[in-house]
């Protein structure tokens, strides 16, 4: 019984006669499926290719490429040009993208700089439910009992370290410095296995003993103890605590945060050096957990083994499910600083994403235009026999080339301009907040980011020209009637797609940076309400100095008459919450009369707050001394509290409730509107409290005075340290606040605007190259008609007409796209309207203009004139 | 004389086969013949692809079979060296014989 082949092989085995030799060797040779399968392809193989396939065709590709090489460079080498605008325009994409991916790297995808970092894993937890929850830093951390309930009941990790991150000491010395560390768990460096570069790292009985230790890092050992190569054994004092040093961190490493700690004491002193009882909280949310996978353990394991223990500590809360975020620690891996980064991290990239894709436009439409410049010497190659997939491959070798040059370029001047870049950005922000311990080095990631997007930028827009041209009517192509398709032919509308394209795109880069240097604007002429010149903050550290409530008040009374007998000062008052400083209390009020619940922002201020801030009371009174003593239920709000809580109304002698167990609240005076939270609005509800002599936050003391500020600052330092020489000011003119907030509105503008510029410079070249081509394809055209008696400025004309038309659609477009996503920059427009008429009317004449340049440049400049004399 | 006189490799081996097979020279039993003598698996896409180039040139000849139930009912295709392929190979194995007198690999 003969037995059946493959039937697919069969039906691809066209001939008969070849079909029954191998049906025949199949039955009679007892050959396989397998076989007759072998067969088959050789056929095919043969069918196509001829004699010996694998070997020539593997030569042949070889051959082509270096042809197709050598060929390209010499193409190149003849028209440098060409070649350096569309090397120039990808190294502009590839560069903004790959800037900005190295420094998305470095913040949230490289891992930890500890030694096999890939196995340090962050765990966080996300809460759902409403069970009340303390929180000091952000919600996803742990409280230590948590903590020890992991540790002690995971079996993935060969051991989990919690620490407190970003906290604040006071170095006492001749002056108090602020320093930022982590009190961490003593298998801290053991995990991360961090060796010292001098002394010793924790040891487990440090902990057990609540040793008075600290680490050092090599940063701090350098800027603060000037590298005092015997700081073993020495002794600090950190929050008047008395600490022995018993080593340095090797260089480079900074803690397991973005921001670089400069120390590391053990956690069970928490109760010494921050008095508070952290420690005892189990329900606050305060330590970050750090943990090293045993080998052999992967990410999946590990999160179902530790969700084990999160569904056991959940049944002690009632109404609480917790979810763990298990990943490879990297400095910012909590699940909020995910969130934001994320947040800018998506406009970021969409907007460079945007200049890669002009780029790539624009390098498209000049080998589209090259192309067809070179439609005869395709047509020949065609008709003696080059393949139409041979000639593909040799169009898109030569744009692979000119993609990677470019894109080399593009990375090396990322990398080399990242630093300085990097650091011009944040030099907006006030020089004193924390360093950041950021390793903006390329990695292995960010080379293959750069290298496959060159590659698919070349390809991906290499490819439509390529096949375009590549099928071209041979008989006009050799007769070089260049214009064989027309105008209006598949390929002029290909090119007017990729011009509108272009004008769309870059317009809303343009508009976008109009907006945002609109809104800069706007934030710099802002009027905060309230008075910025030779106004001073100063903020203390009394606590972490074991300041108790009645010291407290005595040193901030003490300091506001010192600080009031200085020369100069005219104005010296307490507060809570000092304007613009990045901090603000809130809690709910109750307004009799309405259903719903406010949310507000208040501050409590001493009296002088008002005149030394220059906010006049512009109804009723201000605070009374007596009432700074007294429990008076009195308050000033805001002008337009007062309009949006009693519309119409007298507010005077109105009541609120803050606290129902207290009597209600009776507004004595109506303050001028000041923003004290954000530039960029107002708080829909906002309330000034008396400040009372007991109150327990920490407070600030704020200070009008007309000396010259250096002088100023110096004489209320001196005035500080003549109080207690341990205390650690905090000074700040209000200006610096000022530029704190204005900091994010510069940085976005510059961004955008540098982005903005690249666009225009790409578009600008498109247009150009687009026109000049239109020119060029319709010489003969042109010359008939002047030689008919048309005038230089009819077909000028012309040729605009036709060329602008794809412009004039791309702004159309441009501005419906940009009106339709602008509103995600209103967070930083302050004030300026999304859909702001100067943005959006000046920067589309501005891009019409730089079009109509473009085209006169390349339109009229080269061609109508020639006609006359060449036989076009 | 026409420019493509000579015989590559796969095309002596092909004829010679065909001349020494007779009547019975079709698909199978000339791979067979080809593989047992050279120990070279040669794949029946280069041989069909071999033998339409003899036809081409005229070479070899081919006429149609009887069907066989082994086959599937199909035909034998059965090939043929003609005149001209004994020509050509004759002129090659000249070639070469020339080309080797007085060469002695083993002494180079």
């Amino acid at each position: 019984m003969p037995r059946k082949p493959p039937r697919l092989a069969c039906f691809l085995v066209r001939d008969e006669f070849v079909l029954g030799d191998l049906v025949e060797e199949y039955n009679t040779c007892g050959r396989s499926d397998a076989w007759f399968w072998r067969q088959t392809w050789s056929l095919l193989w043969f069918a196509r290719h001829g004699e010996k396939p694998e070997r020539k065709r593997r030569v042949n590709l070889l051959n082509d490429l270096r042809t197709d090489f050598r060929y390209t460079v010499r193409t190149f080498a003849k028209n440098p040009g060409f070649a350096a605008v569309v090397i120039l325009a990808i190294a502009l994409g590839v560069g903004a993208n790959t800037t900005i991916f190295t420094l998305l790297n470095s913040l949230a995808l490289r891992p930890l700089p500890v030694p096999d970092s890939r196995r340090i894993v962050g765990i966080y937890q996300i809460f759902r439910g409403n069970s009340p929850r303390n929180v000091n830093g952000e919600a996803s951390l742990f409280s230590y009992a948590e903590y020890q309930k992991y540790r002690d009941q995971n079996r993935v990790f060969s051991g989990l370290a919690a620490y407190y991150p970003f906290f604040r000491a006071t170095l006492a010395g001749e002056t108090p410095r602020d320093l930022i560390g982590e009190l961490a768990t003593c298998n801290y460096f053991g995990v991360l296995e961090v060796r010292p570069s001098i002394g010793r790292t924790f040891a487990a009985g440090d902990c057990a003993n609540s040793s008075h230790v600290v680490v050092l890092s090599d940063a701090a050992w350098h800027s603060v103890f000037a590298a005092d190569p015997s700081i073993v054994g020495k002794a600090v004092t950190l929050n008047r605590l008395q600490l022995t040093v018993i080593g340095v961190t090797p260089p480079g490493f900074h803690g397991a945060q973005i921001s670089a700690a400069d120390f590391w004491a053990p956690l069970p002193i928490e109760p010494q050096i921050d008095s508070h009882a952290s420690l005892k909280d189990d329900n606050l949310s305060w330590l970050v957990l750090a943990g090293r996978l045993k080998s052999g353990i992967a990410l999946d394991e590990t999160r179902a083994n530790l969700s084990v223990i999160a569904r056991q500590i959940d049944q002690l809360h009632p109404g609480r499910t917790t979810t763990l975020s298990v990943d490879v620690a990297t400095f910012m891996s909590t699940p909020e600083e995910r969130r934001d980064v994320l947040t800018v991290a998506k406009v970021v990239f969409a907007a460079v994403s945007l200049v890669l894709l002009i780029a790539c436009a624009n390098v498209a439409n000049l080998l589209l235009s090259r192309s067809s410049a070179r439609q005869k010497e395709i047509a020949v190659r065609l008709s003696v026999g080059a393949s139409r997939g041979r000639l593909v491959r040799q169009l898109l070798t030569e744009s692979v080339l000119l993609a990677l040059p470019g894109g080399l370029l593009g990375g090396m001047a990322a990398v080399w301009l990242l630093k300085p870049l990097f650091f011009l950005l944040i030099s907006h922000f006030p020089s004193d907040i924390p360093s950041l311990s950021l390793d903006l080095k390329p990695d292995l990631t960010v080379l293959g980011y750069t290298l496959a997007l060159t590659l698919v930028t070349g390809i991906v827009f290499g490819l439509a020209p390529a096949v375009q041209s590549s099928r071209p009517d041979l008989t006009s192509a050799l007769k070089m009637e260049g214009s064989g398709s027309g105008p209006h032919g598949s390929r002029g509308w290909l090119r007017s797609v990729l011009v509108i394209a272009q004008v769309s795109v870059c317009l809303v880069l343009l508009i976008s940076a109009g907006l945002l240097a609109r809104g800069l604007q706007s934030a710099q002429t802002i009027e905060p309400g309230f008075r910025t010149d030779h106004v001073f903050s100063l903020k203390f550290d009394l606590a972490q100095q074991h300041y108790n409530e009645p010291r407290a008040a005595a040193f901030h009374r003490l300091l506001t008459e010192r600080a009031a007998s200085l020369p100069g000062v005219d104005g010296v008052a307490l507060t809570t919450v000092v304007p613009l400083s990045m901090e603000s209390w809130g809690s709910q009020i109750t307004v009799p009369g309405r259903p719903d619940k406010l949310e507000d922002r208040y501050t409590m201020v001493s009296p002088e707050f008002f005149s030394v801030f220059g906010i006049p009371i512009i109804r009723g009174r201000n605070f009374t001394p007596q009432e700074m003593n007294g429990n008076a239920r009195v308050a000033i709000v805001m002008e337009s509290t007062a309009r949006k809580l009693w519309p119409g109304q007298d507010p005077l002698g109105k009541t609120f409730i803050d606290d129902e167990k207290q009597p209600p609240v009776e507004v004595v005076g109506v303050a001028r509107d000041s923003y004290t939270h954000s530039l960029s609005e107002l708080d829909s509800v906002f309330v000034y409290f008396p400040l009372k002599a007991d109150t327990q936050v920490p407070l600030k003391l704020v200070v009008h005075s007309n000396a010259p500020a250096a002088q100023a600052a110096r004489s209320l330092r001196a005035a500080v340290r003549g109080i207690d020489p341990n205390v650690l000011v905090d000074l700040r003119t209000m200006d610096q606040n000022l530029d704190m907030y204005r900091a994010p509105a510069v940085m976005v503008t510059e961004l955008s605007g540098a982005l903005g510029g690249f666009a225009l410079i790409l578009a600008a070249i498109g247009i150009y190259s687009v026109v000049s081509h239109a020119v060029s394809r319709r010489v003969r055209e042109i010359g008939i008609r002047m030689s008919l008696g048309a005038e230089r400025r009819d077909v000028l004309g012309l040729v605009l007409r036709g060329a602008m038309r794809p412009v004039l659609v791309g702004v159309g477009l441009g501005i419906a796209a940009c009106a339709a996503v602008s509103r995600v920059l209103s967070d930083v427009l302050y004030g300026v309207s999304p859909l702001d008429p100067t943005a959006f009317g000046g920067v589309t004449l501005f891009l019409i203009g730089v079009a109509l340049v473009a085209k006169l440049a390349a339109g009229p400049a080269r061609h109508p004139h020639r006609p006359h004399g060449s036989p076009a | 004389m026409r420019s493509r006189a000579y015989l590559g490799e796969l095309e002596q081996i092909v004829l010679l086969a065909l001349i020494r097979l007779g009547d019975n020279a079709y698909g199978v039993p000339i791979r067979h013949d080809i593989e047992k003598r050279t120990k070279r698996s040669l794949s029946i896409g280069a041989l069909y692809r071999t033998l339409e180039r003899l036809e081409e040139k005229g070479f070899v000849s081919s006429r149609t079979g009887d069907p066989t139930p082994e086959r599937g009912g199909r035909a034998k295709r059965f090939f043929r060296a003609e005149p001209p392929g004994l020509q050509a190979l004759r002129r090659t194995r000249h070639a070469l014989d020339v080309m080797w007198e007085g060469l002695d690999l083993k002494r180079i």
